[in-house]
C-alpha cells in the first residue's frame, strides 16, 4: 500500500516535472518570438558547427568554414542571439551526424547552447548539396532543416538564406540577410563610386567606373538600381540593368535630378528635379518620362521616400525655415508635417512595413538616426554617441537600418536594429562609404 | 598583263581587310552585376566644365588653397555664405557687384556658377541646398543686368571642398558660390 502510493507520487511527480519543463521551454521560445523589439532576449545562445563534409577527397574544407561564418555573422548583426565561440565547441563535425540520433546534444547544452546549427555539404564539379539544419538542443529535435542544391559560387547566399529561415522560425519573421546592400564608396581611389556587397560583405563589386562623383543608388523591385552621376557633366539620374548589363540616362534636365527612389510596384520613380527653377519632387515614368509634380513651393524639396502601398511620399523640406520632413498624399491635399523636434530633419526613409519613418535629427551639432510613426507621434532616437550618421535605409523585413557613420573616424556603414541596440559595422578598409540601399530579398 | 589582273585580285581583298579589322571576342558581361559596356568618354559628351571644380579634381588640383581663399579664382571671385543659408548677404553684394561689372566689361564670356556646402549636413540637402546658392547668386547677377543666358548653375554640395578641416575657418571657405569664366 505504502509501495503503491509513494510509486503514484513519484509518476506525479515526474509528470509535474515534464510539464514545467515544457512549459519553460515554449517559454523561452515565446520570449524570443515575442519581444525582438524590447530589452532582455538579445542573447539567445546559438551554436554554429562548420559543415560536415561528406566527400572529404574533394577539398574545399574553407567552404565549411565559410558557411558557419556566414551563419554566424547573420545571427550576431540580428541583434538576437549570441554565437558561442567555436573554440569552445566539443563534438567535431567530421566525427558526429547531423540528425537528432546522430548528434550528442549533452556536448552542446554543456557549452551552454540552446540552440545548435548543424550540416554537411558535397562537392562535385562546380555543383554543391547542402543540408543545413537547426536544432534545440534542450529538446533534442530538429526545428528546421533546409538542403540547398547549386553552384558552389552561390554557396554564400545558400547561408544567407538559412540565416533567413532560423529568424523565421525563432521570431516569426523571415530574416533580411539574403539581400545586397548598393552604396557609394571612395575606397577604390578618390571618387564616389557605386559599389554593391552581400550582407557578410565578402562580395564587394565596383559597378560604376567614370571617376567623377556618383550618388544615392536605390533599388527597384527588378534589380535594377538607380543612382545619380557627373559623369556627363550634370547630376543626371542613371538606371543601371544588371542583367543586361548596361546603364542608361533616365533623367537630365539641367540642375540636379537627385534622389531618385522606385516606386513599391516599379511603376513610377520619383526624384528631386530642378526642371521648374527650384529643387522639387517630381514623379516620372522609369524611362524617366514625366508625369507630374508633387511639390510647387518655393522652398528646397528633396529625398522622396514611397510609402509601402505607393500612395504616399515622405520627403525633406525647407518652407517652413529649416530642413523637415513631410508627407505628401499623392491623390491630393498639402504635404503634411512630420517632425516637429530639432531644427534639422532630413533624409526619410520609410519602412517597408510602413510602420516607421527613419530620418536623420542634429541634435546638440551631431547628427543621429531617428525614427517616427507616419503621424508624426513617437520619434525615438536610434544612434547615440560619437560620430554623425547619416543615410538611414531599411533592411528588406522592416526591421534593421544601415546607415552612414563617421563613429571610428572615415565613413562607414552599419547596421543596427530599430529598438537602438547597439551598431555592428559592416564595411572596412580604405575610403569613405556612404549612401546605402538595402535591397528586398533576393528571390 | 599579267601584273594588272594579279593587282586587281588583291584590291578586293585588302580592302576587306581593311574594312572588317581584326576578329574581336564579345566582351564578358556578368550576368549579374554588369559593368558599364558602351560608356563613352566623359570629355567627348556634353562633358565636365573645363577648369571647374570637378574638373580640377578629377586632375587632382582640388583643394589648392592660398591666403585664405580658393586659389583657382579668375578675375571673378567666389562669394560666401552663412551656414544653412542661401540668401544673399550685404557682405556678398560688394563682391557680386564687382563681378558684375566685370562681366559687362567682358560680353562674350559665360558663367558656370557653382554652389557648394559646408560638409557638415546630410549629402543631398547639401546638393539642393547649394543649388539654391547657385540659382540665388544667379537672380541677383540677372537683376544687376547682366543676362540669363549668360549665366548656368550647377550644385556640387558638401562634395568639392576647398579644405578638409573640421572648424568653422574652413567651414566659411566652402559656403560659396564659387565662378567659372566658358567661352572667352
Amino acid at each position: 500500500m505504502m509501495q503503491a502510493r509513494r510509486f503514484r507520487a513519484r509518476v506525479a511527480m515526474a509528470i509535474a516535472v515534464a510539464l514545467v519543463g515544457a512549459g519553460l521551454v515554449s517559454e523561452a521560445a515565446a520570449q524570443v518570438r515575442g519581444t525582438i523589439f524590447g530589452p532582455g532576449v538579445r542573447q539567445y545562445p546559438v551554436a554554429v558547427a562548420e559543415l560536415k563534409s561528406l566527400a572529404p577527397a574533394s577539398g574545399r574544407s574553407e567552404l565549411a568554414t565559410m558557411f558557419a561564418d556566414i551563419v554566424s555573422r547573420d545571427l550576431e548583426l540580428s541583434g538576437i542571439f549570441r554565437v558561442v565561440p567555436r573554440s569552445a565547441h566539443i563534438e567535431k563535425a567530421d566525427s558526429s551526424g547531423i540528425t537528432t540520433g546522430t548528434i550528442n546534444f549533452g556536448d552542446w547544452s554543456v557549452i551552454g547552447a540552446l540552440a545548435l546549427v548543424k550540416g554537411s555539404y558535397h562537392i562535385e564539379g562546380d555543383r554543391v548539396r547542402v543540408e543545413a539544419r537547426l536544432f534545440d538542443v534542450f529538446q533534442r529535435r530538429l526545428l528546421v532543416g533546409r538542403n540547398y542544391h547549386g553552384k558552389v559560387a552561390n554557396m554564400r547566399r545558400m547561408a544567407h538564406r538559412f540565416a533567413d529561415e532560423i529568424l523565421a522560425q525563432l521570431t516569426g519573421e523571415r530574416g533580411p540577410f539574403d539581400s545586397r546592400i548598393a552604396f557609394a564608396s571612395t575606397r577604390a581611389g578618390r571618387f564616389k563610386e557605386i559599389h554593391v556587397m552581400s550582407l557578410d560583405g565578402g562580395d564587394v563589386r565596383q559597378l560604376t567606373f567614370n571617376q567623377t562623383i556618383n550618388l544615392s543608388p536605390a533599388w527597384g523591385p527588378d534589380g535594377s538600381l538607380l543612382f545619380t552621376s557627373y559623369q556627363r557633366g550634370n547630376p543626371d539620374l542613371y538606371r543601371m540593368d544588371f542583367q543586361a548589363g548596361s546603364v542608361e540616362r533616365v533623367a537630365f534636365g539641367p540642375g540636379l535630378n537627385l534622389g531618385g527612389e522606385y516606386s513599391p510596384d516599379g511603376s513610377r520613380i520619383a526624384y528631386s528635379s530642378e526642371e521648374h527653377g527650384n529643387p522639387d519632387i517630381v514623379l516620372a515614368k522609369p524611362d524617366g518620362t514625366p508625369i507630374s509634380r508633387v511639390t510647387d513651393s518655393w522652398a528646397i524639396d528633396v529625398s522622396p521616400s514611397w510609402s509601402p502601398d505607393g500612395k504616399r511620399l515622405a520627403f525633406c523640406s525647407n518652407r517652413a525655415g529649416g530642413p523637415q520632413i513631410y508627407i505628401a498624399d499623392l491623390g491630393s491635399g498639402r504635404p503634411q508635417r512630420v517632425t516637429f523636434s530639432g531644427d534639422y530633419n532630413t533624409s526619410p526613409a520609410w519602412s517597408p512595413k510602413g510602420d516607421l519613418i527613419a530620418y536623420v535629427s542634429r541634435v546638440g551639432g551631431r547628427f543621429h538616426i531617428f525614427a517616427v510613426k507616419a503621424d508624426g507621434s513617437d520619434a525615438r532616437q536610434i544612434t547615440s554617441g560619437a560620430g554623425d550618421n547619416e543615410d538611414p535605409s531599411w533592411s528588406p523585413d522592416g526591421r534593421y537600418l544601415v546607415f552612414s557613420s563617421s563613429r571610428t573616424g572615415a565613413k562607414k556603414l552599419f547596421v543596427s536594429d530599430v529598438t537602438g541596440g547597439p551598431a555592428v559595422q559592416l564595411t572596412h578598409g580604405n575610403g569613405d562609404d556612404t549612401s546605402p540601399a538595402w535591397s528586398r530579398w533576393l528571390d | 598583263m599579267f601584273k594588272w589582273r594579279l593587282r586587281a585580285a588583291t584590291i578586293p581583298v585588302l580592302l576587306s581587310v581593311l574594312l572588317t579589322g581584326c576578329p574581336r571576342t564579345p566582351q564578358d558581361v556578368d550576368s549579374e552585376f554588369g559593368r558599364e559596356t558602351g560608356e563613352t568618354d566623359v570629355f567627348a559628351e556634353e562633358g565636365v566644365s573645363p577648369g571647374g571644380s570637378l574638373d580640377r579634381f578629377r586632375r587632382g588640383q582640388e583643394g589648392t588653397y592660398q591666403d585664405g581663399a580658393d586659389a583657382n579664382q579668375g578675375p571673378l571671385r567666389d562669394v560666401y555664405f552663412a551656414y544653412d543659408s542661401f540668401d544673399v548677404s550685404e557682405q556678398m553684394r560688394d563682391q557680386l557687384r564687382a563681378n558684375a561689372d566685370w562681366l559687362r566689361n567682358n560680353a562674350n564670356v559665360r558663367v558656370e556658377l557653382e554652389g557648394h556646402c559646408d560638409e557638415r549636413g546630410t549629402v543631398e540637402y547639401n546638393l539642393a541646398l547649394g543649388a539654391k546658392r547657385a540659382r540665388a547668386t544667379k537672380e541677383y547677377l540677372v537683376a544687376l543686368g547682366i543676362s540669363a543666358t549668360r549665366l548656368t548653375t550647377i550644385s556640387y554640395g558638401e562634395e568639392l571642398p576647398v579644405c578638409y578641416d573640421a572648424n568653422e575657418s574652413c567651414w566659411s571657405k566652402n559656403r560659396r558660390v564659387h565662378f567659372v569664366t566658358r567661352g572667352e
